[in-house]
């Protein structure tokens, strides 16, 4: 796998494996039992806003509870970012794109499952060619396979979906292999849809065309 | 004070003193000069101009001003008390109680000098005088409650508990009925439970216990009331009652280990070495599963029983006691479990046992007999698990293969990758396990811990200069380099000696050594405050302890490997003295003359560097200055940072003889002291002293290969040395002649004799052998190739197991690695050292000093890539955003495929 030489700049990737796919949506509903505001387990020197410090309680088994948070990506533990993206995706990724991560703040965030980091979702932020609005593009979001069905996926997902209409951002869009159907499968449950496709987007993964998927919503008048 | 001085001048002078004692030093060096113009010779002026120059870092001048005013006014009291000041400020402690006693001959009465005295006193454990000198103040001012304690303390110290009791009870008669007043409880209740530990000394149990009981109200520590009560209560054999209260201390702290002895050893269940009879072992059992009842989340009523249950017991309930660990994910397990590998077959019960779990867990994701699933990350912990165990066992291939599985399930765990630095550590290939160690370190850049790991691995690597670049890292901005060793971070500097030492730089080694030692002196200096504050603050159990901690501080670890490190460092230097520039000039002269332009242009670029980094340090030093410049202490530059003087002593071992006595004398129970001994006085040609070092070896482990070897190389030297001449010569010869019949080893032997003896005896053991034979080339030279086939003879069995992994062989790396060194270096046999060599690098494939297939040096291994990339990553270090790109351990697996089973 050749170092971030992709001609046509990144790619987003959802790695799901297939076997693991329909237990991964049958099951992440069930499992989720409850919300409350805990501590954010590994590093205590960030500083977080409230909403980063989610943290859901998963039941394993009689009596276990298998805590599931979300924390930010800073530089002193990107390489938690790189590790996961060695494991989930055919591509690598240059420095711009954890540039991008870094620079998205909270849109960019690592899953933690108890106190092991098991996936993320890493975006960035555009401004639109006309009218200087944001729209949030996402480069990645993938689990590691053992750790699939769990929801996390789903967490971090809507953690960045309800960040966009907290900040009134009204597109979100990513691209996906046209073949990966279980991906594509995942984000229409989010409302997004297929709004283009493009040939030859990748160079070195087959088929190399891809869709673009884009989820839009309509803006609250009131803060125009 | 000032006395001969007319009025306005002696109102000058109590200025100075009380400017002194302000610290306002330039208003007293101002009113010492008034006084000076008109009386230049008045002496008490002179001395205390002296000791406020002093204060201002004018160290010279104040010595001169001192000793001249003393010598001008050899009868004021204040003229010695100032010089013992200057000596004390040097930590001259000696001469300092010199000049106090001169002042106390000319004024006996004075309570300041009596009070410095005699923290000098207990400084320098002059008991007797520190017991005198505390009479004489509470004699002067009874009054005085730290007086009264100070005595006593005195007379505890200097081993007379049952006075300091007498003297406590004596104040004790003094006070009111209603003391302590609200706001001296606390002092007061110290006080208390320090007369009851001293009865406790004496032996005085019965009245200790009644004391305690009557004086409960007015002790604040309840704590330790209770601790104290029941420590009695067992010591007088009144075992019934010391169960109920261990039974309510457990209760209050069920994970006290220490409560759980005390508990055992009233119920009559508990011996030192841990071997209980059977039916012992089942009492314990039932005591342990009641008190599991009762404290539900304590984690030390489970781990305990591990201790002393044996055989399907102990694997049900290591059963219970992992499961719920390795599914809440707990790194420290192994650690938890290691002391077990030292109880006969428990280790093999434990793989059976983990083995089990694993492969139930793989297959169906429960634990046998469980229908709950486990979370998935269980599976990575029991590997996890797994690879710490095999490594443990010296199975590195089967721990590699484990670890990699576990990196390959979840790649985020930074345990996984230092646990995997550490199995390449074990396994001999320490450029790989620096990598690993690198690899965790950049997982979170904000961990002091595995920057630190990180850092030591890579000083045993050898990479010095990477390690101090990332030790760094977590140093405050500034001084840098230097805060490591303001910090006493002593692991670094030894782990760095060592590094130098293996490199063969003995200056830079001797400096990092010797700065070990020399925090060992500051931390002896640190407790000079403690003398006034513990007593003022009735600390005194406390203070006691610290005391006797600080008498027995040399025999610390660290400060033992410094000093053994520095006594080789010392030794090398006698065995090889640094070359004189002619003899490197003798040595140019033999090149070529391109050969000699090259090493010119190398030398001249080499020091060019080191200037221009020793000008960017000033720099960096002047800027730092500056910003702060405030502040009174700027630090001097090290003069001497190579430790490059260090090198030119004149005689290396008479050094090295100052930190061999002070081995001798704090770590007498270490081999290690005594082998150091035996070469610094075989060097010295003191014979006898060579010979107390063998006996104490002996006394030791006569059995142990290193004692063989000193002892016959000693009788063998004495062989070889002409006959005595003079008196003291024949007198050494007699006390040799003597002793020499009462070693049992060498009794009506001959010294080959006794060395057949010894290999006769250890027919089997590697170490053993090799002693033998470096023994027998030494006493007969031509028997050099028998000596040889000898050592090539041994043979590495397997080590009798259950495991259901692979056989164990006995031999280990670090014994091959001194075998592969006797061949090569001692017998001088290079074609059995490379045999040697290809024999171990099978035995040993991830060993880099036997260059094994496996190993990073080895251009096959999947190491060797990463080995260079750490050489080369120097450059963007610190920055922490080097990517993972060279080392792409999750492909790894795949070399591992035929290893796994």
């Amino acid at each position: 796998m050749s170092c971030s030489s992709q001609s046509r700049g990144l790619c987003a990737e959802i790695s799901w494996e297939f076997k693991n796919v329909s237990r991964l949506f049958s099951t992440a509903t069930p499992l989720h039992l409850c919300f409350s505001g805990g501590a954010v387990p590994s590093d205590s020197e960030a500083t977080l806003s409230p909403f980063s410090q989610i943290q859901t309680l998963f039941r394993m088994g009689a009596g276990r509870e298998v805590s599931i948070s979300l924390d930010g990506v800073r530089d002193k533990n990107l390489m938690q970012l790189k590790k996961l993206n060695i494991a989930l995706f055919p591509v690598r990724y240059n420095e711009k794109y954890y540039a991008d991560a870094l620079a998205s703040g909270e849109f960019t965030k690592l899953a933690y499952y108890s106190d092991i980091c098991v996936g993320a979702i890493a975006c960035r932020l555009e401004k639109k060619e006309n009218g200087g609005q944001i729209r949030v593009y996402i480069m990645t979001l993938g689990v590691l396979a053992p750790y699939r069905g769990l929801g996390i996926g789903t967490k971090l997902l809507n953690h960045v979906l309800d960040l966009c209409s907290k900040q009134n951002i009204s597109e979100v869009y990513l691209h996906v292999q046209t073949n990966n159907e279980d991906a594509i499968n995942f984000y229409k449950k989010f409302g997004f849809e297929i709004t283009e496709t493009i040939q030859n987007y990748y160079t070195n993964i087959s088929p190399p065309d891809c869709y673009v998927l884009t989820r839009h919503t309509v803006q609250s008048p009131t803060k125009k | 004070m000032g006395a001969s001085l007319p009025p306005k001048e002696a109102n000058l002078f109590k200025l100075i003193v009380k400017s002194y004692e302000t610290k306002q030093y330039k208003k007293g060096l101002k009113a010492a000069d008034a006084i000076l113009k008109k009386f230049p010779d008045h002496g008490e002026t002179l001395s205390m101009k002296g000791l406020t120059l002093n204060c201002m870092d004018r160290k010279s001048e104040a010595y001169e001003l001192v000793r001249q005013g003393l010598k001008n006014d050899l009868k004021s009291h204040v003229c010695w008390h100032v010089f013992g000041l200057l000596y004390r400020s040097d930590r001259e402690y000696r001469e300092a109680i010199k000049c106090y006693r001169n002042a106390l001959k000319i004024d006996p009465d004075n309570i300041e000098i009596l009070r410095d005295l005699s923290l000098l006193q207990a400084q320098m454990r002059d008991l007797s005088g520190f017991v005198e000198t505390r009479q004489q103040l509470l004699t002067l001012k009874p009054n005085h409650r730290m007086n009264w304690i100070g005595f006593s303390v005195a007379h505890h110290l200097n081993s007379n508990a049952s006075k300091a009791v007498e003297i406590l009870e004596a104040y004790e008669g003094t006070l009111e009925d209603d003391y302590p007043p609200e706001n001296e409880r606390c002092e007061h209740g110290e006080m208390l439970l320090y007369k009851i530990s001293l009865l406790e000394e004496c032996g005085l149990l019965e009245s200790a216990l009644e004391e305690l009981r009557k004086k409960e109200s007015k002790i604040v520590d309840k704590l330790e009331y209770k601790e104290q009560e029941v420590s009695l209560l067992v010591k007088l054999g009144r075992l019934e009652e010391g169960e109920v209260l261990y039974q309510a201390l457990l209760s209050m702290n069920p994970d006290n280990y220490r409560y759980y002895e005390g508990l055992q050893k009233c119920v009559g269940l508990y011996s030192v070495n841990g071997q209980y009879s059977p039916d012992e072992i089942d009492r314990l059992d039932s005591l342990y599963k009641s008190l599991g009842q009762q404290y539900k989340w304590s984690s030390a009523v489970k781990r305990i029983p591990l201790d002393f249950l044996q055989g399907d017991k102990f694997r049900a309930a290591a059963d219970n006691y992992i499961r719920p660990l390795l599914t809440k994910g707990v790194p420290s397990l192994f650690s938890d479990l290691s002391s077990l590998y030292n109880h006969p077959g428990k280790a093999d019960i434990l793989e059976q046992l983990i083995l089990e779990l694993e492969h139930s867990i793989r297959t169906s994701g429960q634990y046998p007999g469980r229908v709950e699933k486990e979370p998935p990350s269980t599976l990575m912990w029991t590997l996890f698990l797994l690879a710490q165990h095999y490594d443990r066992r010296g199975q590195y291939e089967v721990a590699l293969s484990k670890i990699d599985e576990a990196i390959e399930h979840t790649p985020t765990v930074i345990d996984l990758y230092s646990v995997k630095s550490r199995i390449l550590k074990h396994a001999g290939d320490f450029a790989a396990a620096a990598a690993f160690a690198d690899e965790a370190r950049c997982m979170d850049l904000a961990d002091r811990y595995v920057n630190s790991e990180c850092v030591k691995r890579m000083l045993q690597a050898d990479q010095v200069a990477l390690a101090e670049k990332t030790a760094v890292l977590f140093t405050k901005d500034g001084d840098q380099h230097n805060n490591l060793h303001d910090m006493q971070c002593m692991w670094y500097e030894l782990a760095s000696g060592e590094s130098y030492f293996r490199q063969g730089d003995l200056g830079r080694a001797l400096k990092k050594f010797l700065a070990v030692e020399k925090h060992y002196a500051d931390i002896t200096e640190d407790q000079f405050d403690f003398h006034s504050y513990c007593l003022r603050k009735m600390t005194l159990r406390t203070y006691v302890e610290m005391l006797k901690f600080q008498d027995r501080l040399h025999s610390h670890v660290y400060f033992e490997k410094a000093a053994a490190g520095a006594i080789r460092c010392y030794i090398k230097l006698h065995d090889s003295p640094p070359k004189s520039t002619t003899e490197e000039d003798d040595e140019m002269s033999k090149l070529l003359p391109s050969q000699k332009k090259k090493m010119r242009q190398k030398q001249r670029k080499a020091e060019a560097r080191a200037k221009k980094e020793a000008e960017e340090k000033n720099e960096e030093l002047n800027a730092g200055g500056a910003s702060k410049s405030g502040k009174r202490h700027v630090k001097p530059v090290d003069p001497d940072p190579h430790g490059e003087k260090l090198l030119q002593v004149e005689d290396p071992l008479s050094e090295a003889t100052k930190y061999l006595k002070l081995l001798q004398k704090n770590s007498p129970d270490s081999l290690e002291t005594h082998l150091l001994a035996f070469e610094c006085y075989t060097r010295r040609n003191k014979i006898l002293l060579a010979l107390q070092a063998v006996k104490r070896l002996l006394r030791l482990d006569a059995e142990h290969p290193d004692s063989h070897r000193c002892l016959i190389k000693l009788f063998h030297i004495v062989g070889s040395m002409n006959a005595p001449v003079t008196d003291g010569e024949k007198l050494i010869w007699s006390v040799l002649e003597a002793e020499r019949s009462t070693i049992s080893q060498l009794h009506e032997k001959s010294l080959v004799e006794a060395n057949n003896a010894f290999l006769e005896n250890h027919k089997d053991s590697l170490m053993h052998r090799a002693a033998f034979a470096e023994i027998l080339s030494i006493l007969d030279l031509n028997r050099k190739s028998e000596a040889v086939k000898l050592v090539e003879e041994s043979t590495n069995n397997f080590v009798p197991s259950n495991g259901a992994l692979g056989p164990i062989r006995e031999w280990t790396l670090k014994d091959c690695i001194a075998v592969h060194k006797l061949l090569g270096t001692i017998l001088h046999d290079q074609d059995a050292a490379l045999r040697w060599k290809s024999r171990c690098a099978e035995y040993f494939p991830y060993s880099t000093y036997f260059e094994g297939s496996c190993s990073s040096v080895s251009p096959n291994s999947i190491y060797s890539q990463l080995s260079k990339n750490s050489e080369h990553e120097s450059s963007n270090h610190s920055t922490g955003s080097q990517n993972a790109g060279p080392i792409k351990s999750n492909g790894k697996l795949d070399a591992f495929k035929d290893l796994t089973i």
